[in-house]
């Protein structure tokens, strides 16, 4: 059975269509890029599957659960762009947040910030931390109950190129050692390409879905295949498929 | 090491008391700059405006008056802050419970705010007549009106501030499926407190105000009462005394909920606040 199955997913507002119809089977610890330019309907399919929003129609299926049950039961992780860390809670007390709604304890805090590379910085506020750090203590508060689908609305945005480089690279090996199903919304071609098993790439609004675009290299994936011809020709791809059609809209 | 021995003993005493003065000083000047200001303009009023001194007394004349009437003007200043407290208690139970239920139950909203609006634009005269009329001088008819006075403050920057929420931080609370009780304790009425407190401000000091008020008008205790009665025997040093008391409390008032109110922002301590 396919973790996220996405079932004739699409999103209208009044008569203009934000997403057009889309159909995507995503395996048990797959790690999926949605990629495509602003207003394509990237969001609003992650957040369809989030259960945040309405599909108009279509379904969600988490497993054998629909997408409100999968949130009821708290099967899903939500990483946002802008950190949502408390600003008045101390980063180990944020972990401990989650974990105390979710009513579930999935990994031990102070194991999972030290793991994160916050070991020294658990006593830290959200303003006393770099970017980078805040958005280790954002993915580990999204982590901590752990969920089995990890949802994220560009998540290294706000940083610096090689603070994304950096921390996309940590979190890849974070992946092996707490897998998880990720469907992940992303501009950034190397980006997706250096760390998704697929690529969705979305056609300029109303989105639909041009093309899935495979990565067959396994997963974590070293600095050097920046450099291997075959993540060149498929970030190529990718970028032909969104230029030619960003010139045709 | 000696050299180190000299260093340490050249820096430990410089270190506080240079420290010290210029901030003693700063106070000082802070506290004497409006005092003077005000002792300056006040003087200049009574020489250039010729009026009599039953209309505009001397500042040591108004000192003196306050010295030799403090039992009465401190009694009828109890009964004052009586009425003000009582009010501004319930006006924040009436103000924060209104929008903790609008939070709670969206449609009320639509349901009672058209009646708050109305009561806000009530003239309170008119308010303190058809009290004075149910109830008499009583203090419930004086409470009342300070808590007339002050919910509405209250309610809308309470409901300002429960929507001043970051979206994130709520989309984390649905995905974890919080309850709306953990996602109002813990998030949406912690991102309120800045607005709360704002409001304690306006309505603290104004319950003073607003309590001398309807004492004016319809009391026979009370600074308002005093003011009255100091109005019909040309006290005009004694209305003086009344104002200056009632200025100092509510700035007082004002100031302990701001210094409470720092203490409670979760802001408090962010350099980025300035």
């Amino acid at each position: 059975m396919a973790a996220i199955s996405i079932r004739n997913v699409s999103r209208q507002f009044g008569d203009n269509w934000a997403l057009r119809p889309v159909d995507l089977e995503i395996a048990s610890g797959e790690f999926v890029a949605l990629i495509g330019p602003s207003g394509c309907g990237k969001t609003t399919l992650l957040r369809i599957v989030a259960d945040l929003q309405e599909p108009s129609s279509g379904e969600v299926r988490i497993g054998a659960d629909s997408a409100a049950e999968a949130r009821r039961k708290r099967l899903l992780g939500l990483v946002s762009q802008r950190p949502a860390v408390l600003p008045w809670k101390r980063a180990i007390d944020d972990v401990r947040f989650t974990q105390k709604i979710a009513g579930r304890v999935g990994f031990d805090p102070a194991r999972i910030l030290r793991e994160f590379g916050l070991a020294g910085h658990e006593a830290k506020r959200a303003r006393q931390l770099s970017g980078g750090m805040l958005q280790r203590v954002n993915i580990a508060s999204a982590m901590a109950h752990d969920p089995s689908v990890l949802l994220m609305d560009e998540p290294f945005a706000a940083l610096d190129e090689m603070k994304r480089e950096e921390i996309g690279a940590w979190f890849d090996r974070e992946l092996t050692v707490r897998p998880k199903t990720v469907l992940f919304v992303t501009h950034h071609i190397d980006e997706a390409v250096m760390l998704a098993n697929r690529l969705v790439v979305f056609s300029p609004a109303p989105g639909r879905v041009l093309k899935i675009v495979t990565v067959p290299i396994p997963r974590p994936r070293d600095a050097a295949f920046r450099q291997d011809p075959r993540f060149v020709a498929i970030a190529a791809h990718v970028r032909d498929l969104l230029m030619v059609r960003a010139e045709a809209a | 090491m000696a050299a180190d021995t000299a260093l340490a003993a050249d820096h430990s005493p410089k270190s506080s008391a240079p420290r010290l003065l210029p901030r003693l000083g700063w106070t000082a000047l802070r506290v004497l700059t409006p005092v003077g200001s005000v002792l300056a303009l006040w003087y200049l009023a009574i020489w250039f405006s010729g009026l009599p001194a039953f209309v505009i007394p001397k500042p040591e004349r108004v000192l003196e008056v306050l010295w030799v009437d403090r039992a009465f003007i401190g009694l009828n200043l109890l009964y004052t802050l009586r009425v003000a407290v009582i009010g501004f208690v319930w006006a924040n139970v009436a103000g924060i419970g209104l929008a903790v239920l609008f939070d709670l139950l969206p449609p009320t909203r639509h349901m009672l705010m058209p009646a708050a609006i109305t009561l806000r634009n009530v003239p309170y005269i008119a308010l303190i007549s058809v009290l004075m009329l149910a109830f008499g001088d009583s203090i419930l008819s004086k409470t009342t009106i300070v808590a007339l006075a002050g919910f509405f403050p209250v309610l809308v920057n309470t409901m300002q501030g429960l929507h001043a929420a970051d979206e994130v931080q709520l989309d984390r609370m649905r995905i974890l499926n919080a309850s709306w009780w953990q996602t109002f304790s813990q998030v949406r009425l912690i991102y309120a407190i800045p607005s709360i407190v704002a409001a304690q401000e306006i309505t603290g000091s104004s319950s003073i105000i607003v309590a001398i008020a309807a004492e004016w008008m319809i009391s026979s205790t009370g600074l308002g009462y005093v003011i009255n009665h100091a109005m019909q025997n040309y006290r005009g040093d004694q209305v003086y005394a009344v104002a200056l008391v009632a200025t100092g409390l509510s700035f007082l008032i004002y100031s302990l909920v701001h210094a409470l109110g720092r203490r409670l922002d979760w802001r408090a301590g962010d350099p980025r606040r300035g």
